[in-house]
């Protein structure tokens, strides 16, 4: 047995399952496949995979289903993968525990991009627990946890203590969605319940930290489901 | 839903307390409870025998509601435990009972019929003296009063009644022996009641009406409805008690000849004087006769009998019922013919039904109080104006009798002056003290000797008597004009306001301005807050309110109490709430505008500081209702044929779309086909390059095939049933730059130059939709310009958000602008190019934008390309 990271591949359709499984071996991933929902969730307590990609139309159960079963236990990274058009499912599946989504149809380089993004955010979530960051730097933008400081190609940002709060959330779940829920409860508590200030928030911060705001390059949206911070530019 | 489904009603109906009624529905109830039912004892009454209570064995019980203080504590039915809990049969004893104050219903038949609504089997017990229209007949035999009495209806509709028989010898003795053995003083009827010849009388009568509706159940409908149109019967009913007796006659024959019924009052000048008393009568009356299912029209007219007799002719009434006592009026005997003789002369094929009545004798002195009442007042104004007649009269008779003119002429001249003040003035009074007094001037003035009362002359009661005469036929003619024409007035004045809403109505579209313009004329009509309900309140749709100046607060009508009326209104279709036999401790009145038995609403009008909606304000209201029934059923089919028109435009769009598609699909498809077989089958002989360059092919043609999936995908997110979308406040910018985002991807190297305002719009739409409409406009402009910079701007205008994408590339050829949205275009009319470009897309476009009340349009610049650009409602 090599140290490569396993990965459980769960997906129904043989073509899908197969092109992938054949991208992954490539890519120096060892790939288990499961058909069902039930193999899935016995391969999950018996293999320990490093990464689980879940096909939410499964043939005995509903992958959101399998997702919450993995999750009482288990928080091993999950990138689901879904149809397009269907955000709520998608916004369930973050809300439920989800890491990551990527939508049908999709190329090859940016699933191994999801699936290398969700491995290190794991992995520096690990090593987080252990000791806090005290900056992070992604392209031009740097956030200085403990000086409290935003800086766009070396120039201070001025934020407003609402927008530093989102940026902070954002940049410590870099490469991850948030969806819109969880940013307003995260942000202002469960009892609000009208995203409009969410969305006149990032607009602002949008402003100050991107070149053009028509053309983030930080901060991504997306669209009915949240917004992602990139983790590399 | 499951309401839909009436429950059914199972009644035993026995002739006297004690025959067995509870012991055969326990009997019945056990059968049902032993087949697995879900039977609950509802209620059953206190005094029971311990062997029928036996009966009950393992049926659960509903347990009673306590009503009243310690002093007088009462069990009652609990009518909303039993909603709640819902069992599928329930037991309640005694139908006929009436509820004790602070129960929502008045009477218990009420609470059967809410929870028969609510879709419960209910089985219940009732005698022969409680049926209502029974009740005087049984009062004969018994005598005894039995004001408890339950609708004939309620009778004639249950879905089984089962008629409980012993002999009455058996009852008899059962009785006996109950006394013996524990004291029973259950029944509450006198010593006498329980005679033999009582019993079989009454048993007798139970069996005639078991029997009745048993031949009621029978009839078919042809039969029935040939006797329908040959009978139809009209009882005049009067503001006495002995109405009632005609009453219940008319309604016993009708239900023998299965025939309508109508039950008239005629109103008149002398009805408004009416006494409290009275007005209890008459609203008692016309109580009883809605409750027996008569059809209640009230007539405005002086005269009874030609009032009578034409809607009588209008209605084609065959009988006509009225009561008569046997007492003559001798003075109206004289001069008034009596309203049968006028009736039959008026209508001569039409039978007429007396009914003997005693208690008319009453009545008459009731009437005679009346006068005395009326003379009570008088007023300045009119004391005035006699005052001033009469002493000008005297002046112009001084003069006259200067001149020398006979003292017959000056009597004329009082006459005169009588005529005058009869016809100015209100009422008999002016116009007697007037003649008394002229007799007495002209005496004094005018007659030798002068200045003295001494000579009394011959013709002196002559010329008094007539005097007086002219006096009081001048008034009686005067009031009977003036309250003609006060009757007239306020009947135009009603008409005139039915009009209006009438024709208001008629020209208002819209659920929302129906409702407002129904309550604004309820608000000004009755001086009340109004509210609409145009949704049963549990859907969660709050009633529209309408304040009325008199009110200061009428917030209450909004209250969870009183949105439970209108609930109850909505389910039962009655109206309900202050001054009705229904939640009566509510503060409104509630009425529910039907049409063609749905309730497409419910008017409320408060009653608050004591007003009250009395039998005219219950007609007026229904009219008002029955208007604003119509207008809301002509709003519903309006609705309904826009959601028709839209459905036939959505399925001309679906079927266009399909045909392209069917088109626009084959091509790609091929070329997948052929390249993918044409590597296949030549592996060995095909060269690398050829191999890459056929499975690059295959590539551009999925990819392709992608995005036309995903542009189907999203039509089918527009709503089916309304062509319309699901719209959450999106920010616009952050749509335009997910589209960009995703056009990157696909085509790093395009140059797009994107603007967007500073400020920040928000617009409501469906955010995917509108992505894929910005990334198809993109897509549509990289192909016709290659690669020069693609411009994408955002901006407010007015009250839209205006996107514009702008290529520099060959702009639009002129020939195709017609065909730009079009999904499917005749053979040859698209240019070559377009079927491997957008096909579809710009049509898939349109009716997104079209589904969010936007615009779209294209052109090209003045310069070089072409733009084109969305509108969408901010």
């Amino acid at each position: 047995m090599n140290n490569n990271l396993v990965i459980l591949l769960i997906e129904d359709e043989l073509a899908i399952s197969n092109f992938i499984s054949t991208i992954l071996t490539h890519n120096k991933y060892n790939v288990i496949k499961a058909e069902t929902g039930k193999d899935a969730l016995a391969l999950t307590a018996s293999h320990c995979p490093d990464l689980i990609l879940l096909d939410l139309g499964l043939p005995d159960m509903d992958g959101i289903n399998v997702l919450k079963s993995i999750r009482i236990w288990n928080s091993v990274p999950i990138i689901v993968v879904s149809a397009r058009g269907h955000e709520r499912e998608k916004v369930e599946a973050l809300d439920l525990g989800a890491d990551d989504y990527i939508t049908k149809p999709f190329g090859t380089s940016e699933l191994l991009a999801r699936i290398r993004t969700a491995v290190r955010h794991n992995q520096k979530v690990r090593e987080d627990s252990h000791r806090e960051l005290d900056k992070i730097i992604i392209g031009g933008l740097l956030i200085d946890y403990e000086k409290r400081i935003v800086k766009v190609e070396d120039k201070e940002i001025h934020l407003t203590p609402i927008e530093y709060k989102i940026i902070v959330l954002l940049s410590k779940n870099v490469g991850k969605v948030l969806t819109h829920d969880y940013l307003m409860k995260e942000i202002w508590g469960p009892y609000i319940n009208e995203n409009q200030t969410l969305r006149v928030n990032m607009a602002n911060i949008r402003r100050k930290i991107e070149a053009n705001p028509a053309e983030p390059k930080y901060i991504l949206t997306e669209v009915g489901v949240g917004y992602r911070m990139v983790d590399e530019v | 839903m499951e309401e839909s489904k009436r429950g059914r009603l199972k009644i035993f109906f026995g002739y006297a307390p004690g025959v067995g009624k509870t012991y055969a529905m326990l009997d019945d109830a056990q059968e049902q409870f032993q087949n697995g039912v879900d039977v609950i004892a509802g209620y059953i009454k206190t005094t029971t025998s311990v062997e029928t209570l036996e009966l009950l064995g393992k049926i659960p019980v509903l347990p009673n509601k306590v009503i009243g203080d310690k002093s007088n504590l009462c069990n009652e039915f609990d009518l909303d435990a039993a909603l709640k809990r819902k069992p599928m049969l329930i037991l309640i004893d005694e139908l006929a009972h009436s509820n004790e104050i602070g129960v929502r219903n008045k009477k218990r038949y009420q609470d059967i019929e809410e929870l028969l609504n609510s879709g419960i089997d209910v089985y219940t017990t009732v005698n022969v003296q409680n049926i209502e229209s029974l009740n005087d007949i049984v009062q004969i035999i018994t005598r005894a009063m039995e004001n408890e009495t339950v609708p004939d209806y309620i009778f004639d509709h249950a879905d089984k009644v089962k008629l409980i028989d012993i002999e009455p010898d058996e009852l008899l003795r059962r009785l006996d022996h109950d006394k013996l053995e524990n004291n029973n003083d259950d029944k509450n009827a006198p010593e006498d009641f329980f005679t033999k010849e009582n019993l079989r009388l009454l048993r007798e009568v139970a069996m005639r009406k078991a029997a009745d509706r048993i031949s009621h159940n029978n009839q078919n409908d042809g039969m029935l409805s040939d006797k329908t149109t040959n009978t139809k019967l009209l009882v005049c009913i009067s503001s006495s008690p002995s109405s009632a007796k005609c009453i219940r006659w008319t309604a016993r024959t009708a239900e023998a000849f299965h025939a309508p019924w109508v039950a008239v009052y005629v109103e008149n000048k002398e009805n408004e004087k009416l006494s409290e008393k009275e007005r209890q009568y008459y609203q008692a009356n016309v109580e009883l006769a809605e409750q027996l299912g008569a059809e209640i029209t009230t007539l405005t007219g002086q005269d009874i009998a030609t009032t009578v007799a034409q809607y009588a002719k209008l209605s084609g009434i065959t009988n006509i019922v009225i009561g008569k006592s046997r007492k003559r009026k001798f003075f109206n005997g004289i001069f008034n013919e009596d309203l049968e003789d006028k009736l039959i002369s008026l209508l001569n094929n039409t039978e007429i039904h007396i009914i003997p009545d005693s208690s008319i004798v009453k009545n008459y002195h009731a009437k005679r109080k009346e006068f005395k009442i009326k003379g009570r007042t008088f007023t300045w104004k009119d004391i005035i104006r006699t005052a001033f007649i009469i002493s000008l009269t005297t002046i112009i008779s001084a003069i006259m009798e200067y001149v020398g003119l006979s003292n017959d002429n000056i009597i004329m001249l009082y006459i005169l002056a009588i005529l005058i003040i009869s016809k100015m003035t209100t009422g008999y009074k002016y116009g007697v003290a007037a003649s008394i007094l002229s007799v007495f001037i002209d005496n004094y003035f005018f007659v030798e000797p002068k200045f003295t009362f001494n000579v009394i002359q011959r013709d002196y009661p002559i010329t008094f008597a007539v005097m007086l005469l002219t006096a009081l036929i001048t008034s009686t003619m005067t009031v009977r004009i003036k309250s003609k024409v006060d009757f007239a007035e306020s009947r135009e004045q009603r008409t005139e306001v039915l009009y209006e809403i009438n024709k208001k109505l008629l020209v208002t579209r819209g659920l929302n301005n129906i409702v407002d313009l129904t309550n604004e004329y309820i608000v000004k009509i009755f001086g009340r807050s109004a509210i609409f309900y145009t949704k049963d309140p549990e859907e969660g749709i709050p009633g529209i309110l309408k304040l009325a100046q008199e009110e200061t607060d009428a917030s209450f009508l909004l209250s969870p109490e009183e949105s439970a009326v209108a609930h109850w209104v909505f389910i039962n279709q009655k109206r309900a709430g202050a001054d009705t036999d229904t939640l009566m401790q509510a503060k409104a009145y509630y009425m529910p505008v039907v049409f063609q038995g749905n309730v497409l609403g419910v008017l409320g009008v408060s009653c608050s500081n004591g007003l009250r909606i009395d039998q005219s304000n219950r007609a007026f209201m229904r009219r008002i209702a029955s208007l604003v029934a119509m207008a809301l059923e002509r709003q519903r089919l309006s609705d309904e044929q826009r959601s028709i028109l839209v459905e036939t435009e959505k399925e001309k769009m679906r079927s266009n779309l399909l045909r392209a598609i069917s088109h626009d699909l084959r091509t790609p498809l091929t070329g997948i086909l052929g390249a993918s077989s044409a590597i296949l089958e030549n592996k060995k002989t095909l060269d690398e390059d050829t191999k890459e360059q056929l499975i690059s092919h295959i590539k551009d043609d999925s990819q392709w095939l992608i995005r036309m999936v995903e542009n189907l995908l999203s039509v089918t997110r527009i709503n089916e049933d309304t062509a319309n979308v699901t719209k959450i406040p999106e920010a616009v910018e952050e749509i335009v730059a997910a589209a960009i985002g995703r056009i990157r991807k696909r085509f790093p190297e395009q140059k797009i130059n994107v603007t967007v305002p500073d400020e920040l719009l928000m617009v409501p739409m469906d955010g995917t939709l509108i992505e894929q409409v910005i990334i198809n406009l993109i897509e549509n402009a990289i192909k016709h310009s290659g690669e020069t910079i693609i411009n994408v701007s955002l901006k407010k205008k007015n009250n839209y958000a205006v996107i514009e994408v702008s290529d520099n590339g060959e702009g639009i050829p002129e020939q195709d602008f017609p065909y730009l949205f079009e999904s499917y275009v005749p053979n040859g009319k698209r240019t070559s190019d377009s079927s491997r470009g957008m096909g579809i897309g710009l049509a898939i476009c349109m009716s997104i934008i079209k589904a969010h009340q936007g615009k779209m349009e294209a052109s090209n610049r003045e310069d070089k390309g072409a733009v084109f650009r969305f509108t969408l409602p901010l």
